[in-house]
Protein backbone atom coordinates (compact mmCIF):
# COMPACT_ATOMS: atom_id res chain seq x y z
CA UNK A 1 0.00 0.00 0.00
CA UNK A 2 1.25 3.21 -0.78
CA UNK A 3 1.99 5.72 1.34
CA UNK A 4 0.39 8.72 0.20
CA UNK A 5 0.27 10.84 3.48
CA UNK A 6 3.75 10.48 4.39
CA UNK A 7 5.18 13.97 3.19
CA UNK A 8 3.03 17.36 3.44
CA UNK A 9 0.35 17.33 0.74
CA UNK A 10 -0.48 19.76 -1.31
CA UNK A 11 -4.25 20.69 -2.36
CA UNK A 12 -4.89 18.97 -5.24
CA UNK A 13 -5.93 22.42 -7.52
CA UNK A 14 -8.40 20.66 -10.07
CA UNK A 15 -10.51 20.17 -6.21
CA UNK A 16 -10.70 23.82 -4.84
CA UNK A 17 -13.52 25.23 -5.21
CA UNK A 18 -14.47 28.77 -6.20
CA UNK A 19 -11.56 31.60 -7.74
CA UNK A 20 -8.55 32.46 -5.55
CA UNK A 21 -10.52 35.71 -5.42
CA UNK A 22 -13.54 33.92 -4.00
CA UNK A 23 -11.56 31.69 -1.64
CA UNK A 24 -9.29 34.76 -0.61
CA UNK A 25 -12.83 36.37 -0.12
CA UNK A 26 -14.08 33.30 2.31
CA UNK A 27 -11.12 33.64 4.36
CA UNK A 28 -11.36 37.32 5.12
CA UNK A 29 -14.81 37.55 5.60
CA UNK A 30 -15.36 33.82 7.57
CA UNK A 31 -18.69 33.29 5.56
CA UNK A 32 -19.28 30.93 2.64
CA UNK A 33 -19.32 32.86 -0.23
CA UNK A 34 -18.28 29.73 -2.56
CA UNK A 35 -21.59 28.03 -3.63
CA UNK A 36 -22.06 24.16 -2.51
CA UNK A 37 -22.81 23.37 -5.99
CA UNK A 38 -18.86 24.17 -6.67
CA UNK A 39 -17.61 21.89 -4.25
CA UNK A 40 -15.99 18.86 -5.42
CA UNK A 41 -18.47 16.41 -5.16
CA UNK A 42 -16.83 13.23 -3.03
CA UNK A 43 -16.99 9.72 -4.30
CA UNK A 44 -20.82 8.11 -4.37
CA UNK A 45 -22.07 11.16 -4.19
CA UNK A 46 -25.25 12.32 -7.19
CA UNK A 47 -25.87 15.73 -6.19
CA UNK A 48 -24.00 18.35 -4.31
CA UNK A 49 -24.42 18.57 -0.76
CA UNK A 50 -26.00 21.06 1.98
CA UNK A 51 -23.90 24.15 2.90
CA UNK A 52 -22.46 25.06 5.63
CA UNK A 53 -25.76 27.35 6.34
CA UNK A 54 -27.99 24.95 5.96
CA UNK A 55 -26.13 22.14 7.99
CA UNK A 56 -26.70 24.80 10.85
CA UNK A 57 -30.52 25.54 10.49
CA UNK A 58 -30.75 21.70 10.32
CA UNK A 59 -29.41 21.56 13.58
CA UNK A 60 -31.38 23.78 14.74
CA UNK A 61 -34.16 21.79 13.77
CA UNK A 62 -32.66 18.90 15.63
CA UNK A 63 -32.18 21.04 18.67
CA UNK A 64 -35.84 22.22 18.65
CA UNK A 65 -36.86 18.45 17.94
CA UNK A 66 -34.69 17.62 20.99
CA UNK A 67 -36.31 20.32 23.39
CA UNK A 68 -39.72 19.31 22.23
CA UNK A 69 -38.60 15.26 23.31
CA UNK A 70 -37.29 16.18 26.69
CA UNK A 71 -40.85 18.31 27.10
CA UNK A 72 -42.79 15.45 26.87
CA UNK A 73 -41.15 13.71 30.01
CA UNK A 74 -42.38 16.64 31.81
CA UNK A 75 -46.72 15.88 30.70
CA UNK A 76 -49.20 15.27 33.82
CA UNK A 77 -48.74 11.46 34.74
CA UNK A 78 -52.32 11.01 33.36
CA UNK A 79 -51.00 11.53 30.07
CA UNK A 80 -51.77 8.30 28.17
CA UNK A 81 -48.92 6.35 28.11
CA UNK A 82 -49.51 5.00 24.21
CA UNK A 83 -49.74 8.49 22.51
CA UNK A 84 -46.93 9.59 25.25
CA UNK A 85 -44.85 6.77 23.83
CA UNK A 86 -45.81 7.47 20.02
CA UNK A 87 -44.51 11.15 19.92
CA UNK A 88 -41.02 10.22 21.67
CA UNK A 89 -41.16 7.52 18.82
CA UNK A 90 -42.18 9.75 15.82
CA UNK A 91 -39.59 12.41 17.34
CA UNK A 92 -37.30 10.26 17.84
CA UNK A 93 -37.85 8.59 14.30
CA UNK A 94 -37.77 12.13 12.66
CA UNK A 95 -34.36 13.29 13.82
CA UNK A 96 -32.82 9.71 12.95
CA UNK A 97 -33.84 10.45 9.44
CA UNK A 98 -32.77 13.82 9.78
CA UNK A 99 -29.02 12.90 10.68
CA UNK A 100 -29.10 10.07 8.31
CA UNK A 101 -30.52 11.69 4.93
CA UNK A 102 -28.26 15.02 5.48
CA UNK A 103 -25.24 14.82 7.95
CA UNK A 104 -24.53 11.31 6.40
CA UNK A 105 -25.55 12.61 3.02
CA UNK A 106 -27.72 9.16 2.39
CA UNK A 107 -30.21 11.93 0.30
CA UNK A 108 -26.84 12.79 -1.74
CA UNK A 109 -25.11 9.73 -2.47
CA UNK A 110 -26.37 6.42 -4.50
CA UNK A 111 -29.28 4.62 -2.96
CA UNK A 112 -26.60 1.55 -2.96
CA UNK A 113 -25.80 3.13 0.33
CA UNK A 114 -29.53 3.49 1.31
CA UNK A 115 -30.23 0.60 0.97
CA UNK A 116 -27.30 -1.12 2.87
CA UNK A 117 -28.32 1.36 5.80
CA UNK A 118 -31.83 0.86 5.57
CA UNK A 119 -31.89 -2.96 5.52
CA UNK A 120 -29.64 -2.93 8.38
CA UNK A 121 -31.92 -0.70 10.53
CA UNK A 122 -35.14 -2.41 9.32
CA UNK A 123 -34.07 -6.09 9.76
CA UNK A 124 -32.32 -4.93 13.07
CA UNK A 125 -35.80 -3.39 14.15
CA UNK A 126 -37.89 -6.72 12.61
CA UNK A 127 -35.84 -9.22 14.17
CA UNK A 128 -35.41 -7.52 17.93
CA UNK A 129 -39.35 -7.29 17.59
CA UNK A 130 -39.38 -10.79 16.87
CA UNK A 131 -37.40 -11.43 19.36
CA UNK A 132 -39.16 -9.57 22.10
CA UNK A 133 -42.84 -10.83 20.83
CA UNK A 134 -41.74 -14.28 21.72
CA UNK A 135 -40.78 -13.20 24.96
CA UNK A 136 -43.62 -11.68 25.54
CA UNK A 137 -41.91 -8.36 26.15
CA UNK A 138 -44.83 -6.30 24.45
CA UNK A 139 -47.80 -8.18 26.95
CA UNK B 1 -0.80 -13.97 -24.78
CA UNK B 2 -2.80 -10.49 -25.24
CA UNK B 3 -3.62 -9.35 -21.97
CA UNK B 4 -7.35 -7.98 -21.97
CA UNK B 5 -8.77 -5.05 -20.06
CA UNK B 6 -12.35 -5.41 -18.27
CA UNK B 7 -14.27 -2.53 -19.34
CA UNK B 8 -16.28 -0.68 -16.18
CA UNK B 9 -19.59 -2.30 -16.37
CA UNK B 10 -22.80 0.55 -16.64
CA UNK B 11 -23.40 2.18 -13.45
CA UNK B 12 -26.90 0.22 -11.91
CA UNK B 13 -27.45 3.22 -10.40
CA UNK B 14 -27.05 5.89 -12.55
CA UNK B 15 -29.74 8.64 -12.25
CA UNK B 16 -29.92 11.91 -14.21
CA UNK B 17 -27.47 13.58 -12.72
CA UNK B 18 -25.14 11.02 -13.79
CA UNK B 19 -23.64 13.64 -16.83
CA UNK B 20 -22.39 16.62 -14.20
CA UNK B 21 -20.69 13.54 -12.15
CA UNK B 22 -16.95 14.65 -12.30
CA UNK B 23 -15.03 14.04 -9.09
CA UNK B 24 -18.59 12.06 -7.56
CA UNK B 25 -17.50 8.73 -9.29
CA UNK B 26 -14.82 6.11 -8.13
CA UNK B 27 -13.14 3.92 -10.67
CA UNK B 28 -15.64 0.84 -9.31
CA UNK B 29 -18.15 -1.40 -10.89
CA UNK B 30 -20.37 0.95 -7.91
CA UNK B 31 -19.09 3.97 -8.42
CA UNK B 32 -18.35 4.48 -4.91
CA UNK B 33 -15.03 3.58 -3.47
CA UNK B 34 -14.58 0.31 -1.73
CA UNK B 35 -14.05 2.65 1.53
CA UNK B 36 -16.92 4.47 1.84
CA UNK B 37 -18.93 1.03 0.56
CA UNK B 38 -17.59 -0.76 3.60
CA UNK B 39 -18.23 2.11 5.73
CA UNK B 40 -21.88 1.72 5.12
CA UNK B 41 -21.41 -2.16 5.40
CA UNK B 42 -19.81 -1.83 8.75
CA UNK B 43 -22.59 0.79 10.26
CA UNK B 44 -25.50 -1.71 8.62
CA UNK B 45 -24.15 -4.36 11.04
CA UNK B 46 -23.77 -1.77 13.77
CA UNK B 47 -27.52 -1.85 13.82
CA UNK B 48 -27.95 -4.93 14.25
CA UNK B 49 -24.81 -5.47 16.90
CA UNK B 50 -26.55 -2.25 19.11
CA UNK B 51 -30.40 -3.79 18.47
CA UNK B 52 -29.10 -6.45 20.29
CA UNK B 53 -28.02 -4.67 23.55
CA UNK B 54 -31.39 -2.11 23.47
CA UNK B 55 -33.63 -4.99 23.00
CA UNK B 56 -31.96 -7.07 25.88
CA UNK B 57 -32.51 -4.06 28.14
CA UNK B 58 -36.18 -3.85 26.90
CA UNK B 59 -36.91 -7.39 27.86
CA UNK B 60 -35.40 -6.81 31.55
CA UNK B 61 -37.07 -3.29 31.45
CA UNK B 62 -39.34 -3.07 34.87
CA UNK B 63 -37.68 -6.91 36.32
CA UNK B 64 -34.91 -5.73 38.28
CA UNK B 65 -36.05 -6.43 41.59
CA UNK B 66 -37.90 -3.68 43.84
CA UNK B 67 -35.12 -3.77 46.56
CA UNK B 68 -32.57 -2.31 43.88
CA UNK B 69 -32.37 1.27 42.34
CA UNK B 70 -34.93 1.28 39.64
CA UNK B 71 -34.36 3.68 36.50
CA UNK B 72 -37.17 6.64 38.14
CA UNK B 73 -34.84 6.45 40.73
CA UNK B 74 -31.52 7.16 38.98
CA UNK B 75 -31.84 9.16 35.64
CA UNK B 76 -31.39 12.79 35.65
CA UNK B 77 -33.21 13.73 32.48
CA UNK B 78 -31.94 17.40 32.48
CA UNK B 79 -28.48 16.51 33.12
CA UNK B 80 -28.74 13.62 30.46
CA UNK B 81 -30.46 16.04 28.08
CA UNK B 82 -27.21 18.74 28.20
CA UNK B 83 -25.04 15.82 26.98
CA UNK B 84 -26.82 14.35 24.62
CA UNK B 85 -27.37 17.91 22.63
CA UNK B 86 -23.86 18.10 23.23
CA UNK B 87 -23.30 14.81 20.58
CA UNK B 88 -25.56 16.44 18.67
CA UNK B 89 -23.32 19.55 18.14
CA UNK B 90 -21.00 17.06 17.46
CA UNK B 91 -22.22 15.99 14.46
CA UNK B 92 -23.07 19.71 13.37
CA UNK B 93 -19.04 20.63 13.88
CA UNK B 94 -18.72 17.16 11.94
CA UNK B 95 -20.49 17.91 8.77
CA UNK B 96 -18.66 21.64 8.89
CA UNK B 97 -15.32 19.94 9.26
CA UNK B 98 -15.94 18.13 5.85
CA UNK B 99 -16.98 20.96 3.94
CA UNK B 100 -14.00 22.84 5.35
CA UNK B 101 -11.98 20.14 4.20
CA UNK B 102 -13.94 20.14 0.82
CA UNK B 103 -13.10 23.86 0.42
CA UNK B 104 -9.28 23.43 1.12
CA UNK B 105 -9.85 25.51 4.11
CA UNK B 106 -7.14 23.67 6.38
CA UNK B 107 -7.19 25.94 9.49
CA UNK B 108 -11.75 25.65 10.12
CA UNK B 109 -11.18 22.10 9.08
CA UNK B 110 -8.65 21.76 11.95
CA UNK B 111 -10.90 24.14 14.42
CA UNK B 112 -14.15 22.10 13.39
CA UNK B 113 -12.26 18.38 14.22
CA UNK B 114 -11.13 19.78 17.59
CA UNK B 115 -14.41 20.77 18.70
CA UNK B 116 -16.24 17.52 17.42
CA UNK B 117 -13.66 15.83 19.79
CA UNK B 118 -14.34 18.26 22.26
CA UNK B 119 -17.86 17.79 22.42
CA UNK B 120 -17.39 13.96 22.33
CA UNK B 121 -14.91 14.09 25.26
CA UNK B 122 -17.82 16.63 27.10
CA UNK B 123 -20.41 13.40 26.30
CA UNK B 124 -17.76 11.31 27.48
CA UNK B 125 -17.26 12.83 30.65
CA UNK B 126 -21.01 13.49 31.02
CA UNK B 127 -21.20 9.46 31.01
CA UNK B 128 -18.39 9.03 33.28
CA UNK B 129 -19.97 10.93 35.90
CA UNK B 130 -23.26 9.51 35.49
CA UNK B 131 -21.98 5.93 35.74
CA UNK B 132 -20.32 7.05 39.07
CA UNK B 133 -23.48 8.59 40.54
CA UNK B 134 -25.00 5.68 39.93
CA UNK B 135 -22.88 3.62 41.33
CA UNK B 136 -22.77 5.99 44.49
CA UNK B 137 -26.73 5.04 44.79
CA UNK B 138 -26.24 1.73 44.40
CA UNK B 139 -26.09 0.85 41.18
CA UNK B 140 -23.56 -1.46 39.65
CA UNK B 141 -22.88 -3.94 36.75
CA UNK B 142 -23.97 -6.89 39.05
CA UNK B 143 -26.75 -5.32 41.50
CA UNK B 144 -29.59 -6.16 39.05
CA UNK B 145 -30.50 -7.11 35.55
CA UNK B 146 -31.62 -3.36 35.21
CA UNK B 147 -27.50 -2.51 36.04
CA UNK B 148 -26.19 -4.78 33.72
CA UNK B 149 -28.48 -4.13 30.23
CA UNK B 150 -27.89 -0.45 31.19
CA UNK B 151 -24.10 -0.18 31.49
CA UNK B 152 -23.28 -2.76 28.84
CA UNK B 153 -25.66 -0.59 26.23
CA UNK B 154 -24.71 2.51 27.40
CA UNK B 155 -20.81 1.49 28.02
CA UNK B 156 -20.37 0.50 24.63
CA UNK B 157 -21.93 3.01 22.72
CA UNK B 158 -19.10 4.97 24.98
CA UNK B 159 -16.68 2.90 23.85
CA UNK B 160 -17.34 3.88 20.22
CA UNK B 161 -17.73 7.69 20.98
CA UNK B 162 -14.08 7.33 22.57
CA UNK B 163 -12.77 5.24 19.38
CA UNK B 164 -14.31 8.38 17.37
CA UNK B 165 -12.87 10.88 18.98
CA UNK B 166 -9.70 8.73 18.72
CA UNK B 167 -10.25 8.71 15.01
CA UNK B 168 -10.77 12.34 15.02
CA UNK B 169 -7.49 13.40 16.93
CA UNK B 170 -5.41 11.53 14.59
CA UNK B 171 -7.10 13.02 11.45
CA UNK B 172 -6.53 16.45 13.05
CA UNK B 173 -3.05 15.96 13.99
CA UNK B 174 -2.69 14.54 9.96
CA UNK B 175 -3.54 18.31 9.11
CA UNK B 176 -1.40 19.33 11.31
CA UNK B 177 1.23 17.77 9.63
CA UNK B 178 -0.11 19.22 6.65
CA UNK B 179 -1.21 15.08 5.55
CA UNK B 180 -4.11 16.11 4.61
CA UNK B 181 -5.63 17.89 1.40
CA UNK B 182 -8.21 18.35 -0.56
CA UNK B 183 -8.16 15.07 -2.44
CA UNK B 184 -8.54 13.36 0.96
CA UNK B 185 -12.05 14.57 2.12
CA UNK B 186 -13.46 11.30 1.73
CA UNK B 187 -11.34 9.66 4.87
CA UNK B 188 -13.00 12.91 6.65
CA UNK B 189 -16.50 11.82 4.78
CA UNK B 190 -15.86 8.02 5.95
CA UNK B 191 -14.79 9.20 9.81
CA UNK B 192 -17.89 11.39 9.51
CA UNK B 193 -20.20 8.38 8.95
CA UNK B 194 -18.91 6.53 11.85
CA UNK B 195 -19.34 9.81 13.91
CA UNK B 196 -22.92 10.18 12.56
CA UNK B 197 -23.77 6.70 13.43
CA UNK B 198 -22.80 7.42 16.71
CA UNK B 199 -24.82 10.39 16.97
CA UNK B 200 -27.78 8.11 15.49
CA UNK B 201 -27.51 5.72 18.04
CA UNK B 202 -27.44 7.53 21.01
CA UNK B 203 -30.75 8.86 19.67
CA UNK B 204 -32.81 6.12 19.91
CA UNK B 205 -30.87 5.23 23.38
CA UNK B 206 -31.59 8.26 25.24
CA UNK B 207 -35.61 7.96 23.60
CA UNK B 208 -36.14 4.24 24.97
CA UNK B 209 -33.97 4.08 27.57
CA UNK B 210 -34.10 7.14 29.63
CA UNK B 211 -37.26 8.89 28.50
CA UNK B 212 -39.77 6.10 27.68
CA UNK B 213 -40.70 5.38 31.63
Amino acid sequence: MSDETSIATPDDPALLPGTAAERAAEDAEGMSVISSDELAMLPGELRPHPSPFQYVMIAVILCVITALEVGTYYLPNDFPRALYITILMVLALTKFVIVAAFFMHLRFDRPLFRRFFVTGAIGAILLYTIVLATLHVFE
Amino acid sequence: MAQTELEPTPLHDAGPDDAHIVHGHADTNTGATNTKLAMWVFLSSECIFFGAFISTYLLYRGRAPANTPQPKDVYNIPFTSVTSFMLLMSSLTMVLALAAIQRGDHRRFRIWTMSTALFGAIFIAGQIYEFTEFYREGLALKTSVFGSSFFVLTGIHGAHVTVGIIWLLTLWGMSMQNRLGVQHSEKIEVAGLYWHFVDIVWIVIFTVIYLIP
